[in-house]
């Protein structure tokens, strides 16, 4: 599953970033702590399919549907 | 002089660590990308530069792009002496990130780098501690725990970097047995060891967040914000714009009762009370709006409130991030330009930056103000919470955005401006909620004032009083048959669909210079030709005059829509780097305001 598909205040360990992003969206995110085996939560979910919340690490992130269902991630 | 130069990433106190070392205020705010400039400052002997606060040294917005410029020129710069890398000692491990890219590239530069492991407070307040002499021992550099806001450990911070400022070849970071892993897996590994556990610190930032973005509750308490916002421009300054008018007229009644009558006293009392005292009157309002601004900066609640229209706005072919741009457009379109460099995507940028300048900036309250006293009723309604003339207020900055939104669309429709360029994600970081600082807020609320007077006074007074001069002669006061009425004349044909003579008129074409000059124009026009006793009161100058309802309604969408700025113009061509888009603009908001100015004349 991806990470657009994690429900509100579920958790979830990160697979893998697509590697096929923009080089430097993807180093980003990387450097943001989206890397393999870390463990997010989703904080919140906006109506819509607004950008979810999560947290990753020390901080709490959005992100919006675009770039979260090119997350892959299996349920902690 | 050998600089010092300071870095981190944004939201980490780095601002207010510049502000104690340098005493010098400059704006501390808590959302991405506000420090736009390089902030410089004297500390001791050496000089202090502030660079923009960046994620990371692979950048992925313009604001981040030109950071890193930056930050490699003066790597190769022989006038830098030393790196303070500002830390969030909450955010251990995201901040680390990037201090362990500036380690290596200090080290690559053979430059001096310090940690100075800010907010240290916050994370004692938990009973937590971070041993800094193990962390220097690991990180390789020396680093010294602080909080710029608590002032901990400042002093000894400060001597620290006195003294490493002297002889910085001592401060290059030390190569280490770690140096060759990822920096991820370090910071990581770090922050495990020293960093406070992380949900201890989001707590409260989490429970804020359930409230404030709260998917019914978080609307709701959105849009009130912003129209309490806009309440308060009118019902706050109203007692301190009282204050100013009632200075001016005692200022005008005894320089006027000191001067023999005569052509001397008429100057001072139409030109400079009449012209430049009327646009002084709405420094107030100019103050409460950045004060506003300012506190929602300054807590964290931008960010929240980028989050909540992301979505909404992206309807518009917008980012949650051209919020931001747009609400401090509300102050004045230049910085709200330079602030749209944060939008990662291209496209989104350069649609926000040509719809910025329809968001009703602080030059265009004198001209609203003053046209909501002529035409609005001061009536009140719940208890004087609301007033009409404030809801018609909150009206007319509704009609700017709208129109931003609309154009917004028929941009992102028709045209493949920035189509080629690759498109970005939203990505957001939420900053910690932080009571804002009152000093720093009130010196921005102090400066916001000064810059409006700074930049409008000058023009306001010379076209004052070139204006005086053609409406007051050869007949000597006798406006109607002035040097001023007889071009006045020739041009109303243009003005007269709208409902408008010829004093509007001349009004009008001398704001396009800037639009604050059409309170002045008119002041010294009604000035000559008034009592000249009545020198205070423009509003009631003209309401006596007579003004059609829908003249008057057409000259406030005229001042909504119409690009009467020249320096908005030139920043908008410096940043799209296009002519073409820039003057397109100043011809387009031209032809829409008249359309609207005269489809109002007619209908109302």
């Amino acid at each position: 599953m991806t990470l657009w598909e994690v429900r509100n205040k579920q958790s979830a360990h990160i697979e893998s970033v697509d590697p096929t992003l923009l080089p430097a969206v993807f180093q980003r995110l990387n450097e943001m702590g989206f890397a393999a085996g870390q463990l997010i939560r989703c904080l919140r979910r906006s109506p819509m399919k607004g950008p979810l919340v999560l947290q990753l690490g020390d901080t709490v992130y959005s992100l919006e549907q675009s770039i979260a269902s090119r997350i892959n991630v299996h349920p902690a | 002089m050998k600089n010092i130069i300071l870095v981190g990433k944004p939201n980490s106190g780095k601002s207010l660590l510049f502000n104690q070392l340098t005493g010098l205020r400059q704006k501390v705010a808590n959302f991405p990308g506000v420090t736009v400039e390089l902030k410089r400052g004297k500390f001791e002997q050496f000089e202090l530069i502030d660079f923009p606060g960046t994620y990371s040294l692979n950048s992925l917005s313009r604001d981040e792009e030109l950071a890193v410029q930056k930050l490699h020129e003066a790597m190769h710069s022989d006038d830098t002496s030393l790196i303070v890398c500002n830390l969030d000692a909450t955010r251990l491990e995201r901040s680390l990130v990037f201090g362990l890219q500036v380690r290596d590239l200090a080290r690559a530069h053979n430059k001096g780098l310090i940690f100075a492991l800010n907010m240290i407070d916050e994370v004692q307040r938990f009973g937590h501690n971070i041993d800094t002499e193990e962390l220097s021992r690991d990180l390789g550099c020396a680093v010294y725990a602080l909080s710029a806001k608590t002032l901990i450990g400042l002093h000894e911070f400060k001597l620290a970097l006195i003294k490493a400022g002297q002889s910085p070849e001592d401060y290059i970071p030390l190569a280490n047995e770690q140096s060759d892993s990822p920096v991820l897996e370090i910071s990581r590994g770090l922050s495990k060891r020293y960093g406070i556990q992380a949900d201890v610190v989001l707590k409260r930032q989490n429970s804020i967040d359930d409230f404030l973005l709260n998917n019914i509750w978080g609307g709701i308490i959105f849009l009130s914000l912003m129209f309490l916002l806009f309440q308060s421009i009118f019902s706050w300054a109203t007692p301190l714009m009282d204050a100013v008018e009632a200075v001016i007229g005692e200022g005008a009644a005894i320089a006027t009762g000191l001067l023999p009558a005569g052509v001397v006293n008429d100057f001072v009392a139409d030109a400079l009370f009449g012209g430049v005292g009327s646009f002084l009157v709405f420094v107030p309002q100019i103050m409460v709006l950045t004060l506003i601004i300012g506190l929602l900066e300054d807590s964290g609640y931008l960010a929240r409130a980028a989050l909540i229209c992301h979505k909404p706005l992206s309807y518009f072919g917008l980012s949650g991030r051209s919020f931001i741009p747009y609400l401090s457009g509300h102050a004045c379109a230049i910085p709200a330009i330079m602030a749209a460099r944060t939008i990662e995507s291209p496209r989104k940028r350069l649609i926000t930056m040509m719809t910025i300048p329809l968001m009703s900036c602080s030059a265009r309250l004198p001209v609203y103000a003053l046209l909501i006293a002529v035409l609005v009723p001061d009536i009140r309604y719940a208890g004087g919470l609301l007033n009409l003339q404030g809801i018609t207020f909150f009206g007319l900055y509704l009609f700017g955005i709208v129109t931003a939104l609309t154009v917004s669309i028929v941009l992102n429709k028709l045209t493949s401006l920035n189509k080629d360029m690759p498109e970005m994600p939203f990505i957001l970081e939420l900053p910690t909620y932080r009571l804002p600082h009152w000093k720093p807020l009130i010196h921005r609320v102090l400066t916001s004032a000064k810059q409006f007077i700074k930049r409008a006074a000058p023009i306001i007074f010379m076209v004052s009083v070139v204006i005086w001069f053609l409406g007051y002669f050869p007949q000597n006061g006798e406006l109607q048959s002035s040097y001023l009425a007889m071009l006045g004349h020739w041009i109303e044909p243009i003005f007269q669909p709208l409902g408008l003579d010829w004093r509007y008129g001349v009004a009008i074409l001398v704001s396009f210079l800037a639009r604050e000059v059409f309170v002045g124009a008119l002041g010294t026009l009604f000035g000559i030709e008034g009592a000249d006793e009545n020198i205070a009161g423009l509003a009631e100058n003209i309401q006596a005059d007579g003004l059609a309802l829908g003249a008057g309604i057409g000259l406030m969408l005229f001042y909504v829509v119409a690009l009467q700025c020249v320096a908005t113009v030139a920043t908008i061509k410096g940043e799209t780097g296009s002519r073409r888009i820039a003057w397109g603009l100043f011809v387009g908001y031209g032809l829409l305001a008249y359309c609207l100015a005269f489809a109002a004349a007619q209908l109302f």
